[in-house]
């Protein structure tokens, strides 16, 4: 039998051929159950109007329970949109992403998510650490705990980014 | 029917409750980390959904047959076991009911009743899959979950950098202490089905609720009310892995004994070498000290150390295995030590004898030379280990023999940890506590420490927050056969002589070389009890920076000829003063850039500081960790957002191909450097 992450990625992806995405976001790749893109529009009135970005989804054997690696595609000339929760390198400080994850999400439910942090943004700037943070940065975002100020995240004692 | 089953129904209702089972079937692939017999326990009794298999899709015109086609492919790996006895089942009771389905009432669709209870089946909505109609509810929020789910959701564990743990929230509603609330079907089957009414006469189902409301399967009524997390009817997930608290109680330990490790620094000329690690007394302790009576409170306070780790070697207590590592690691060496020890005893002997013959001492690397030079380091250690040895050898083990030496060289003495070190002690413990002392203490300890001090004025404030410790841990802590690659230097400057240091006059941080420059008796048999912390006990002392630090480094010269240094007059400790090393560490290539001016702050009012990182090229782990340690150490002291930093450091394991690391580390903390005058 597949694994959970497998089997319910199937679903999600069968869901997503048949009934589609929401608007302004579209499956662009999803050869396996391991890596799949999205490209990402804001519609409407924006900072990021006219912008499409792609989010990199990956998946480990235990999702839904763990939550996916999640975050903005920077290569093949493609670039994570400038928002006070995203790094240049991609990653994204959501706290959905993090400790606020739940199995009843779904990619898409991130997708959408993801969309409205970026149509309420107020001002374009890059996260205050950002050059230090990518700098130390691990390669997958899911080793990060997510820290910044703002970010939706329930009280976070520890005082910076540590990797875990 | 159902009664009258045959051997292999019977086994199946042994194992099922209402058709499904007590073990899960496969869904997650991941370890089973809750507790299986307290889950069994409450499907058994109707409080928890059978793990049933599931069915990947389901359509309500389904027949039987397509219903019990649709049951997940059970792993073979996983549940092969499971797998054949449910077969067996479903076999015997699909001839049970082929041969007997005579039974008025039967309809065609429920004439295979492990079929039929999957009639109006939910899915779940995070495993996707279908399940009976009998599945749990979220006690919140009454939303469906299956049981596989359920076992799966836990607390998050806890972390050396998190060390809380917070319930499992609700993965619908958020709502803390994630429970369940099962309502069973109106019947039973399997466990516990002896005396209630089975499937069979229930079946078709016809109870009258069912016929109110039409469906001929259960069907889940919406409940207005959420069940509390204590309501008897709620499972919650912290119910079926009772040992969340024990496993957070390990991790902070860990990170406690951890945060309470200190190097035992030694001055040596210029440079400070790490003797020992300790462990720092918590504030606590300190305040309950200085209340204590001043004879009985070391024993108190000491005794229960060489028995905790006496306990970590006969593997009790539940010692993290880094620091299991690390005691054999130091038991090896301390064994290794002892040999040498041994040949060293002989030679030293012969040399005796030689000397005494020739009526002279020779000139250089004889025991009455070191035991002269004005190193400071060794000669309190090496004392202490003197007067232990031969006060009592036989209570090598037992740290309380420390007691009456330390409180006769202060009888005076208040405030114990700290006037426990007469003014000419020169090995001393960099240790800090994360918390100064309370204010009420502060005072006496000061005035206590004037008075032992013989009127020299404390080194500083600092002193106030100096801490002393008391090592449980042996020096080869540091030096077990870890970086085993130790340079000449390294080995000369265990010595305790800071003229024949060739670094000597280089500035104090460039490199660090941790020696281990304890030794035990050598009389002392190699059996186990020798080997074991008794060599950390003999280093077990109370020593304060502040009364060395008194003396700037040109009165280290003075230091010899201190009331107590005619113990070192013994010819115990010349022996002991071999340039014999256990094992080194040798940190090398520090290098620092600060960086940027400040970090992010966050929650609890803390505000964060400037980063150094710190580059680090050893060779292991366990070294790099003692490496941090003393560096920070070195730097000034520790602190929480240190040990933090720490603990997530060693979270990281070496990559291969380098020896290069980095860590951030909080600069506010190191900005007070006891040594910046000093050095």
């Amino acid at each position: 039998m597949a694994s959970i992450s497998a089997r319910r990625l199937a679903k999600e992806l069968r869901e997503i051929q048949g009934e589609g995405c929401p608007v302004g976001i579209s499956l662009l790749k999803a050869d396996d159950f391991a890596t799949w893109w999205f490209s990402i529009e804001v519609m409407g009135e924006s900072l990021y109007q006219n912008e499409a970005y792609t989010l990199q989804f990956r998946f480990d054997s235990q999702y839904p329970i763990s939550s996916p690696a999640v975050q903005f595609v920077v290569t093949d000339g493609k670039q994570a949109p400038i928002h006070p929760h995203v790094y240049s390198n991609g990653h994204i400080c959501a706290s959905i992403l993090g400790n606020e994850w739940s199995p009843v999400l779904s990619v898409v439910a991130v997708c959408v998510t993801l969309q409205s942090m970026l149509a309420s943004c107020k001002k374009k700037e890059r996260p205050t650490d950002n050059d230090r943070y990518v700098r130390t940065a691990p390669e997958n975002p899911k080793k990060v705990r997510c820290h910044l100020p703002k970010s939706v995240s329930s009280a976070n004692s520890f005082p910076d980014t540590i990797p875990l | 029917m159902g009664n009258s089953s045959s051997s292999s129904t019977r086994a199946h209702h042994e194992d099922t409750v209402d058709f499904g089972s007590l073990v899960p079937q496969g869904v997650y692939t991941g370890p089973r980390d809750w507790n299986q017999p307290i889950v069994s326990q409450h499907i058994v009794a109707r409080k928890l959904a059978p793990f049933y298999r599931p069915l990947e899709e389901y359509d309500p015109s389904w027949d039987d047959d397509q219903i019990l086609a649709a049951r997940k492919e059970l792993s073979e790996s996983d549940n092969a076991d499971t797998v054949t006895r449910i077969e067996a089942a479903a076999t015997a009771h699909l001839n049970a009911s082929k041969s007997a389905n005579k039974r008025p009432g039967v309809t065609k669709e429920s004439s295979r009743p492990e079929a039929a209870v999957y009639r109006g089946a939910v899915e779940c909505p995070i495993c996707f899959l279908y399940y009976p109609p009998n599945i749990n509810h979220s006690r919140c929020c009454d939303q469906a979950i299956c049981t596989e789910c359920f076992v799966q959701i836990k607390r998050a564990e806890p972390t050396t950098t998190h060390l809380v743990s917070e319930p499992a929230a609700c993965p619908y509603c958020v709502q803390d202490n994630f429970g369940i609330v099962y309502t069973p079907p109106p019947w039973r089957a399997g466990i516990s089905s002896e005396g209630s009414s089975s499937l069979w006469s229930l079946d078709p189902p016809r109870s009258p609720q069912s016929i109110e409301t039409s469906p001929p399967f259960p069907t889940h009524k919406r409940r207005q009310k959420s069940f509390g997390a204590d309501s008897p009817e709620v499972v919650t997930t912290d119910q079926i892995r009772p040992d969340w608290e024990a496993k957070l109680a390990a991790v902070r330990a860990a990170v406690a004994r951890r945060a309470n490790r200190r190097i035992i620094m030694r001055q040596v000329g210029d440079r400070l070498i790490p003797v020992g690690v300790g462990r720092i007394q918590t504030p606590e302790e300190v305040a309950a000290e200085a209340t204590d009576v001043a004879g009985s409170r070391r024993s108190r306070r000491r005794q229960p150390q060489p028995n905790g780790n006496f306990e970590q070697f006969v593997g009790m207590g539940n010692q993290d295995l880094e620091e299991l590592m690390l005691m054999e690691a130091m038991r090896l060496s301390l064994i290794d030590h002892e040999e040498h020890q041994k040949k060293e005893a002989e030679e030293k002997k012969k040399q005796a004898e030689t000397a005494l013959a020739s009526g002279a001492t020779p000139a250089s690397g004889t025991p009455s030379e070191i035991q002269a030079a004005p190193g400071p380091g060794p000669s309190t250690i090496e004392a202490r280990l003197a007067t232990h040895s031969s006060i009592s050898s036989n209570l090598s083990s037992s740290p309380a023999s420390v007691a009456p030496i330390s409180s006769g060289s202060s009888a005076n003495s208040q405030h114990g940890s700290q006037d426990g070190l007469a003014p000419s002690r020169k090995s001393w413990s960099i240790s800090r506590s994360r918390t100064p002392p309370p204010p009420s203490n502060d005072d006496q300890s000061t005035s206590s420490r004037r008075k032992s001090a013989t009127g020299a004025p404390p080194f500083s404030a600092l002193s106030a927050a100096l801490v002393s410790s008391s090592t449980s841990t042996a020096s080869a802590f540091l030096g077990g056969p870890i970086g085993m690659d130790g340079t000449a230097p390294s080995t000369s400057s265990a010595n305790g002589f800071p003229s024949s240091h060739p670094d000597r006059g280089l500035p104090s941080i460039p490199i660090i070389t941790v020696d281990d420059n304890t030794h035990h008796p050598p009389q002392t048999p190699p059996d186990e009890t020798s080997t074991h912390p008794p060599a950390i006990t003999s280093t077990s002392s109370s020593m304060s920076f502040a009364d060395a630090a008194n003396h700037g480094p040109m009165s280290y010269g003075e230091l010899p000829s201190s009331p107590e240094s005619d113990i070192l007059h013994e010819p115990l400790i010349t022996r002991r003063r071999e340039p014999e090393t256990i094992g080194k560490v040798v940190v090398s290539g520090f290098s620092m850039r600060g960086e940027g001016q400040r970090s992010m702050t966050i929650a609890n009012d803390d505000v964060f500081f400037s980063f150094y990182f710190v580059s680090l090229h050893t060779t292991t782990h366990a070294s790099l960790l003692a490496c941090l340690e003393l560096f920070l150490t070195f730097l000034g002291g520790f602190d929480e957002y240190i040990m933090t930093a720490i603990s997530a450091f060693s979270q990281f394991s070496p990559p291969n191909s380098s020896n290069n690391f980095s860590i951030r580390i909080p600069l506010e903390p190191l900005r007070v450097s006891p040594l910046s005058g000093h050095v």
